[in-house]
């Protein structure tokens, strides 16, 4: 088995805004190994999240490639993605996006049983005990708190024990200790079930928990940094 | 004041920049409601005006005046031509027959001055007298009888006992429409050439008509009062051109006030559409108000801005709609003159507008107080908080009385205007009780989906779980959904139930219980022959009485009308009979029949239904007018009669010695298999050229064609109901598309594909429909059970045929609004509509 679980190649990243195209990922040429945790970093606006997006297939890159678990995303149709992620991929945003008209285990129970798993609900509901919201879990997401809906939200990404976990900023919207507890139950998911971790943050301490970071400017690979690393 | 203002100011500068968003459904529905309304009213203007205008020619002269069954006396014609130019026409129901074939006609007899306004057009054309001269004489005919019998111009055909030749088809009577609903196509001939055709004898079913034309300028009232003075007891009927065509411009009032009522009902759904679009426009305004209260503006305040500005925008409303319901007519002008039996002069009408505008302002001021007054009840911390929506629980008490005194205006207001007021209530009532039921059925849909979605069978359909978790999730729109189209769907079901039943009272469970033929103008020496007909193995029965037409007059002395009122039996003539004893299936309610060989004063026995309505009691005089004669009596007994089973039945039978001196003629019903009627009927014209057959079948048809026209009328206005309800689904559609489409993305994003979440959309929009259309199939056939037992006295059966539709129609409808809405979010990239919200 290759030991490299995601790559990019020279993949680039190009959207339509108001004033024309805007170039956000340029030349992007990166490769993931499995099991590693690698931090994204950089200033605001420098196409962090859009790289994680891109590698997610929640964005389609405008150029180059992007590979998955072998698989290429960027000749993947959007049903094709969506069926690629329910079975290995997990995403925690910062905004939690949790569904608000299902409650804690539903939410955490839908992409099991898009997934096909028959005990869906039975794995929702340890996967919700397991971040400490055993009681909470017929509650909506009006009803939880911005720590409990980000701990329904890393259930929900951690479920289908995917190979890859995606993180954009999942403290970003929480106090300190509540977002030390995320990242130590984001942590705990990659040393337990070997997930590779890609975690966007402008936090220095948690960057300097990864294995390894990169440092995005402009929308390109700051090559000195990573070559500093 | 000012702040209040300058806020409203500020905030409606905004909303027309943003091309009035947020308002769109708002405009929309209030803007339909108050159009529909407005041109209902505004053709009802128009065929009042048109009546009025064209009542002289309707009506077949300034004034007419009418005998039953006798020709004006010498002194009568005298005291008519004291007035006016006189023409004579004269009216009663006869059979044409050509050879074997026989059919029932209106004969029409008139005079060489008929007629006096407008033209009478033949094919061939030329001029009436020209036309019918020649021996034998000659007769026009509707085309539709002359096309029946297969008669073209020149054949010969036979009236009575005399020949007659079809001497022209007529185009267009100009008189035709006053008499409102004839039992049979027209023939027109001179009154002399009814010589020998043995059809006006004593007590044959007659009317005449003396219509007259009065010099320029001439008072009607005083030319009325003149007469009443010259003939005080002649037992005439006066009517003038002010009201050419009483029966139909009853029927039009009687339409149109439906039609309003409709036109308030889909004002209501509109209603709901205006409510929820102030609210998601006051939730969307919830950090600008905690914002004002922060800088230190009063709850007061806060409630004049935005009912400002609310105000505003329902007066923009009110403005399109006016506009709207009065150009529709006359834009349409030229296909509604064509399509009305009647004339009507379509203009601008402002009382109508006016009405339209006051229902309009008044519904908007209901639907939109309650969001008003929830709104200011927002707390400034909302600011700190994620905006979750409107503050729970009732507005203050003051705005609760508010809606109160709000909603009783607007019922009292339709009660007035519309001229019915029971009808009114009822329809107010039904629609509240529809509201009420509507709201519950949401909550309990929520309840249900809810806990469907939790449901081990659901487990593993993620679409049907995740569209069960939308309808019972914590958004209002299954509520907004179920109400609006509920309601528009309750409407069309209900007037679907009644129309169904009243259908099947007339065709399919009348000629279970009616006679094949109802034969009238059957002469005393005749009536023992048409008895024997009994005798007769196909004929099941034959019920025969003698028969009188007389004008309830008076009272115990006072003139009836002031005392009954416009209670149909004091309109006009109505049939009279005699009866030595009481049949056998009539029962006395209260008094007792005469005795049988009774020779006493005159004695009464009355309907009891319509006695208690007229407020009659034992031992009341009433006088009869008959035949210019007034006949008195006492009122001895009250009787039950049923006239829905359209055999014989007279409100008014006295006893024999009473009655029997005057000239008169026999009814008779004939139950018979329907394969023996064209036999029956063959005999009969053989035998008897005078008696006049109607077969009754051939009645219910036409009554049936009338009530067809109606449903329609009723279901066009319905169908305007639904379009509102459509508006705001559609508003509702769209206004969760910003949330469904950041579903789609979370969807996505989870693995589900874009099948399985236009499948959960589909399906959430399906169960609201189904809903909703559940819920008016009931509502429908209880308004429309209400209505069969207690407005039309008949038995009520679920129509299923009517209700399948509505149900198929409003999931129809809900999943074609939903889907069209839904592309948007399932082509939404989920990256930036996640990272939008981040």
């Amino acid at each position: 088995m290759s030991d490299t679980i995601l790559s990019l190649e020279k993949a680039d990243l190009t959207l339509d805004g108001n004033a024309g195209p805007v170039d956000i990922l340029k030349d992007i040429t990166l490769d993931v190994r499995r099991g590693e945790t690698l931090g994204l970093v950089g200033p605001s606006g420098s196409g962090k999240s859009s790289l994680l997006m891109v590698m997610g297939g929640l964005e389609r890159a405008t150029g180059g490639k992007v590979h998955a678990l072998g698989q290429d995303l960027t000749a993947m149709n959007e049903d094709a993605l969506a069926r690629f992620r329910r079975s290995h991929m997990g995403v925690v945003f910062q905004s939690f996006h949790l569904i608000p008209t299902m409650t804690a285990l539903e939410n955490v129970a839908t992409p099991l049983e898009l997934a096909g798993h028959a005990d869906a609900f039975d794995r929702a509901a340890e996967e919700l005990s397991a971040v400490g919201l055993g009681k909470r879990m017929n509650h909506y997401p009006s009803e939880l708190s911005g720590g409990e809906q980000q701990r329904v939200a890393l259930a929900r990404a951690a479920a289908p024990r995917p190979e890859i976990l995606l993180a954009d900023e999942p403290t970003g919207n929480l106090d300190g200790p509540t977002g030390q507890t995320i990242m130590d139950l984001l942590f705990d998911l990659n040393a337990r079930h070997g997930a590779t971790l890609i975690l966007v943050t402008h936090a220095p301490d948690l960057a300097a928990r990864c294995s390894r970071t990169i440092r995005l400017v402009d929308g390109r690979l700051d090559r000195q940094a990573e070559a500093a690393e | 004041m000012t702040a209040a203002r300058n806020i409203a100011r500020r905030e409606l500068r905004n909303g027309f920049r943003d091309g009035l968003r947020g308002f769109r459904v708002f405009l929309a529905c209030l803007t339909l409601g108050i159009a529909a309304i407005a041109a209902v009213g505004s053709v009802r203007e128009a065929i009042t005006e048109g009546l009025a205008r064209e009542g002289a020619t309707l009506l077949g002269g300034d004034a007419s005046v009418e005998f039953t069954y006798r020709f004006a006396d010498d002194a009568e014609r005298a005291a008519l031509a004291s007035l006016g130019d006189v023409s004579e026409i004269v009216e009663f129901r006869s059979m044409v027959t050509v050879g074997e074939d026989r059919a029932l006609t209106q004969i029409k007899a008139v005079d060489d001055v008929y007629p006096i306004y407008g033209d009478l057009i033949l094919d061939p054309p030329g001029p009436l007298a020209a036309t019918l001269q020649g021996d034998p004489p000659g007769a026009a005919m509707d085309p539709v009888l002359a096309d029946r019998l297969g008669l073209q111009v020149g054949d010969m055909f036979t009236l009575g006992e005399k020949t007659f030749r079809l001497a022209a088809r007529i185009e267009s009577e100009p008189d035709n429409a006053g008499g409102g609903f004839d039992f049979g196509p027209r023939t027109l001939l001179f009154t002399d050439d009814l010589d020998g055709t043995g059809l006006i004898q004593p007590g044959t079913l007659y009317e005449t008509e003396y219509r007259l034309r009065l010099p320029e300028g001439t008072d009607l009232d005083a030319a009325e009062a003149r007469l009443d003075q010259a003939l005080p007891d002649s037992g005439y009927r006066w009517r003038d051109s002010r009201n050419g065509a009483p029966g139909i411009a009853e029927f039009v009032e009687r339409l149109s006030a439906f039609l309003v009522l409709v036109g308030l009902a889909g004002l209501a759904v509109g209603g709901i559409g205006v409510a929820s679009a102030v609210r998601a426009h006051m939730v969307e305004k919830t950090a600008t108000i905690a914002t004002l209260k922060t800088v230190g503006a009063e709850a007061r305040t806060l409630f004049t801005a935005f009912a400002l500005q609310i105000g505003a925008i329902t007066a923009l409303a009110v403005v399109l709609g006016v506009a709207l319901g009065a150009v529709l007519p006359l834009a349409f002008s030229p296909i509604i003159e064509d399509r009305l039996p009647v004339p009507a002069a379509i203009s601008v009408y402002p009382l109508a507008l006016v009405e339209a505008a006051l229902y309009g302002t008044l519904a908007a001021a209901l639907f939109t107080l309650w969001p008003l007054a929830k709104a200011q009840d927002i707390r400034a911390a909302a600011l700190f908080r994620e905006a979750g929506g409107m503050p729970a629980g009732l507005p203050r008490r003051g705005y609760l009385i508010a809606t109160g005194v709000i909603l009783v205006t607007l019922v009292a207001a339709a009660a007035v205007l519309s001229g019915i007021p029971t009808l009114t209530l009822y329809t107010a009532g039904g629609l509240l009780a529809a509201f009420l039921a509507l709201l519950a059925t949401a909550w309990a849909t929520r309840k249900a989906a809810r806990r469907l979605a939790r449901m081990d069978a659901f487990k593993g359909h993620t679409a049907l779980r995740t569209a069960l978790g939308s309808v019972g999730g914590p958004s209002g729109e299954a509520a907004a959904v179920v109400l609006s189209l509920g309601l528009g769907l309750t409407v069309l079901a209900a007037v679907g139930q009644i129309d169904a039943n009243l259908r099947a009272a007339i065709q399919r469970d009348l000629p279970e219980v009616a006679p094949a033929y109802f034969m009238v103008d059957i002469q005393p020496d005749q009536i023992d022959a048409i008895r024997a007909l009994e005798n007769d193995p196909q004929v099941e029965a034959v019920e025969a009485a003698p028969m009188l037409r007389g004008i309830i007059t008076r009272i115990n002395g006072q003139d009836a009308v002031e005392v009954g009122g416009d209670h149909w039996t004091l309109r006009g003539d109505r049939g009279v009979t005699y009866a030595e004893e009481l049949d056998e299936d009539t029962k006395i309610t209260a008094g007792e029949w005469w005795a049988a060989d009774y020779d006493g004063p005159n004695q009464i026995s009355f309907a009891a239904e319509e006695a208690a309505e007229l407020g009659l009691k034992l031992g009341d005089t009433l006088t009869v007018n008959i035949l210019g004669r007034d006949i008195e009596g006492e009122v001895t007994s009250f009787r039950e009669v049923d006239f829905s089973t359209a055999g014989i039945g007279f409100v008014l039978a006295m006893n024999p010695s009473a009655l029997e001196g005057a000239p008169h003629t026999w009814i008779a019903t004939i139950y018979a298999e329907p394969e023996a009627e064209a036999r029956i009927l063959r005999d009969i014209a053989g035998d008897f050229p005078n008696i006049t057959a109607i077969r009754v079948r051939d009645a219910i048809d036409q009554v049936s064609e009338i009530l067809a026209g109606v449903a329609a009328a009723i279901t066009y206005g319905a169908s305007a109901t639904l379009v509102t309800g459509a508006v705001v689904l559609i508003g509702a559609a769209a206004a969760g598309t910003k949330a469904r489409t950041y579903e789609a993305s979370i969807l996505k994003t989870v693995g589900a594909s874009r099948a399985t979440i236009l499948g959960s959309f589909a399906l959430r929009w399906a169960i609201l429909g189904l809903t909703s259309g559940l819920v008016a199939v009931f509502a429908g056939a209880a308004a429309g059970w209400g209505v069969s037992v207690f407005i039309m006295d008949t038995s009520f059966r679920f129509a299923p045929g009517s209700a399948l539709a509505i149900i198929v129609g409003g999931v129809a409808l809900t999943l074609v609004a939903g889907i069209a809405f839904a592309w948007g979010p399932l082509a939404a990239r989920p990256a930036q509509i996640l990272r939008a919200r981040d």
